[in-house]
């Protein structure tokens, strides 16, 4: 597995890079927008990963990540600071796979590229159709759900956004993202219709609402179903 | 009294008609007595007709009406009658005395008159500088006087005049911004107040700068500068010295009363300036200290693995690696609460509000605990059906998470720690309960203040910046967050935040489902 780590800080670059060998990637790293375009156009071997810093000394990454969509379907996560919570939500909704904020531990990073990994591996072959997590059961295909082996009944809405959800299981679906597929474009301003829907799912499907397992919040920011208890992706670093 | 100065023209003589019936009078006294007594008494009585005459009309009307009345006594009475000849021998002299005797007599009056006049006059003026100072004594803004000051100077000189206040300081070009106006001066007065204004010296005629002009411009000045000018549309061609130095007075008094206003204003300033520094100092000063503790455990454990890790078996270097995991955590938060509370300190801050379920809200900080602290027995009770809130929902969490923090740390291990949501009326409140020591009553209002916290030993509630930033938090959103003592022990932190007009639920009736 090639990941592009984009990082201008040396300790921090240096400390991720010793890291995730130790896990088996093999990492490229690079400090500015520009080394980053230069060794994407030349790099021999594809990549799988991209690890995005934003405020980098020669932009935001927009642009690359305009690039890296454009070329490939490759996964790329934002690593953000606290207070740049538009720009990273702006690098969610044009298409970032998910984001850590600064300082974050490296299990929490190595869990994180495990399930953008997974989900490009899903990406190419067959998108996760059926979830399971403890007593939840999702099945899209036969548009069925059940809990404790019991089915439940959802609404056409709230199926779809539970659907929305799954097709990109443990990851963060920003609230525009979620508005714009479930209701359509014009929708996207509307976030009380998500806090309806979603607080019907929890109860739903939640044995706590007020403690959810299942449908986690990220506030500020969207929502995210957890990962399935099966990890059926290619997990096996190259 | 406002109309006296006025009274240079018309008024003197509407205050001299009296002199007429005085004179018909004597007239038809002298017809009466004609024959009855002789000549020379006779002319007593013109004499004194003439005396009382002069107690009304000026000095030369005065000696005018007494010149014809003797030339009417030489017609009428003196001998030969019907003609102005005179017996040179008999009568010239007392013709001569009279005219004489009326001349002094109108002078005379007519001086005492004009002192009577100028002394009240005087009375008034002072009489008007000492209201209009007692007026801007208690004054708050004198600026809000600026009217009454036109008023004042229009009654005192019968001018139209035109005023120009500074609000603050001198710009350095004119602008209209950084003025008060009163009136409406045209163009080439706009441009003289100006210029008056940074003068700071009287201009116009009498006034020794820009005699030409026909107004006269009045600074008023203060202590070493000038603060406003006025301007008294064409007095500059009737030229009143004494007239112009009292208008100065009443304008000088302006410019006293608003240099005392914005020196207070500048030295309140000065004073805030000063404070706000020291409450910086004592922020650095606490900030620095804070960090300190977590910086030294972090520094310990990690050179601690770097001299010893080799001799360090599995454990010892797993519990090292942990407490420095653990502070530089604490490290963040305070980090993250000291940008926050310096953020939402500055003016003009935007919160990114949306509405909120507060479930989620409350579900993500218990996540968060949770993550923390697995063992620890936090939490949540929701009253159902809770309205959305329009919040920042960063915030609150961020908000939440302190409070809950706080509550872990200051509470016994085995002591339950709550989060609670409930509707009251128009607001919602979102509390934090804990089991612990409670707070003293002398620390419930000092713990939110920055960087207070209670005596180090017994009470460690509400250290740095954490309640601070809670609070201000609350307070962005309109709400306030305020301490309870449980009566049980403990204590509940409440955060109220008003509540808003519902947004529309979405269209169809699916919702019900």
């Amino acid at each position: 597995m090639r990941v592009l780590l984009l990082e201008d800080d040396r300790e921090l670059c240096r400390t991720l890079r010793d890291a995730l060998t130790m896990e088996g990637y093999a990492v490229l790293t690079a400090a500015s927008l520009a080394e980053a375009n230069a060794l994407l156009a030349h790099a021999r071997e594809p990549l799988d990963l991209v690890l995005l810093d934003l405020g980098l000394p020669d932009g935001d990454g927009e642009q690359l990540l305009a690039t890296l969509r454009r070329r490939e379907s490759l996964p790329v996560l934002v690593l953000s600071a606290r207070q740049a919570e538009g720009q990273k939500i702006r690098l969610l909704d044009a298409g970032a796979d998910d984001y850590l904020v600064k300082p974050f531990g490296v299990a929490e990073l190595l869990a994180r590229m495990r399930v953008a990994l997974r989900r490009r591996g899903t990406r190419v072959s067959a998108a996760l159709t059926d979830y399971r997590r403890a007593a939840v059961h999702i099945d899209l295909h036969a548009q069925r759900v059940w809990r404790d082996g019991a089915p439940v009944h959802l609404t056409p809405t709230e199926f779809a956004l539970l659907a929305r959800l799954v097709r990109q299981a443990g990851q963060v679906v920003t609230h525009r993202q979620l508005l714009r597929d479930v209701w359509g474009a014009e929708f996207t301003e509307h976030t009380h219709y998500l806090r309806l829907y979603m607080g019907q799912l929890r109860a739903k499907l939640e044995d706590e609402p007020a403690e959810p397992r299942l449908l986690l919040t990220e506030p500020g920011v969207g929502y995210r179903l957890a990962e399935p208890d099966e990890d059926p992706g290619p997990l096996m670093p190259s | 009294m406002d109309s006296l100065d006025v009274s240079r023209g018309e008024s003197r003589w509407r205050d001299a008609w009296p002199a007429v019936p005085t004179w018909c009078a004597g007239a038809l006294a002298l017809a009466a007595l004609d024959g009855r007594v002789d000549l020379a008494n006779l002319a007593m009585l013109l004499v004194l007709a003439s005396a009382l005459a002069s107690l009304w009309l000026p000095a030369w009307a005065g000696a005018a009406s007494g010149a014809l009345a003797v030339l009417a006594f030489n017609w009428f009475l003196v001998p030969p009658r019907g003609t102005f000849a005179v017996d040179l021998r008999q009568h010239a002299l007392l013709l001569v005395a009279m005219l004489v005797v009326n001349a002094i007599v109108a002078t005379l009056m007519g001086n005492l008159r004009r002192q009577a006049r100028s002394a009240r006059r005087h009375a008034q003026r002072a009489e008007q500088l000492r209201a209009w100072g007692e007026t801007l004594r208690d004054a708050e803004d004198p600026l809000a006087h600026a009217g009454s000051l036109q008023q004042l100077l229009s009654a005192a000189s019968g001018d139209a005049v035109a005023l120009l206040v500074l609000r603050d300081a001198l710009p350095e070009t004119p602008d209209e911004a950084a003025v008060l106006r009163v009136g409406t001066p045209d163009g080439d007065q706009a441009v003289g107040l100006w210029h008056c204004l940074r003068q700071g010296e009287p201009l116009g005629p009498g006034t020794g700068r820009h005699a030409g002009q026909p107004d006269w411009y009045l600074p008023m000045r203060g202590r070493g500068a000038c603060l406003g000018a006025a301007v008294l549309r064409g007095h500059g061609l009737r030229p009143d010295d004494v007239l112009r130095e009292h208008l100065q007075a009443l304008c000088d008094q302006m410019g006293g009363a608003l240099q005392r206003v914005r020196s207070q204003r500048e030295e309140h300033r000065a004073r805030e300036l000063a404070q706000s520094q020291t409450l910086r100092n004592a922020l650095l000063a606490a900030i620095s200290h804070d960090y300190r503790t977590p910086l030294a455990t972090i520094m310990g454990a990690a050179s601690s693995l770097e001299a010893q890790g080799a001799r360090m078996d599995a454990a010892q270097r797993e519990r090292l690696a942990r407490s420095i995991v653990e502070e530089a955590t604490r490290l963040a938060r305070m980090t993250d609460n000291t940008l926050q509370l310096a953020r939402l300190d500055a003016p003009g801050v935007a919160l990114r509000c949306d509405w909120e379920s507060a479930e989620e809200i409350v579900g993500a900080v218990l996540a968060h605990a949770r993550r923390q602290d697995a063992a620890r027995r936090v939490r949540a009770r929701l009253e159902p059906d809770l309205p959305l809130l329009w919040c920042d929902a960063l915030l609150i969490a961020q908000l939440l998470d302190n409070l809950v923090d706080n509550a872990l740390k200051y509470s016994p291990a085995d002591a339950p720690v709550e989060m609670l949501v409930r509707r009251e009326g128009e607001r919602i409140v979102l509390a934090v309960r804990d089991r612990g020591p409670g707070v003293a009553p002398a620390w419930r209002e000092r713990i939110f203040e920055v960087f207070q916290r209670g005596e180090e030993t017994v009470q460690r509630r509400g250290a740095g910046v954490g309640l601070a930033v809670c609070r201000a938090i609350a307070r962005a959103h309109g709400g306030e967050l305020r301490l309870r003592p449980r009566s049980r022990g403990g204590a509940s932190f409440e955060c109220v935040l008003p509540l808003r007009e519902p947004p529309a639920p979405p269209p169809g009736t699916e919702a019900a489902a």
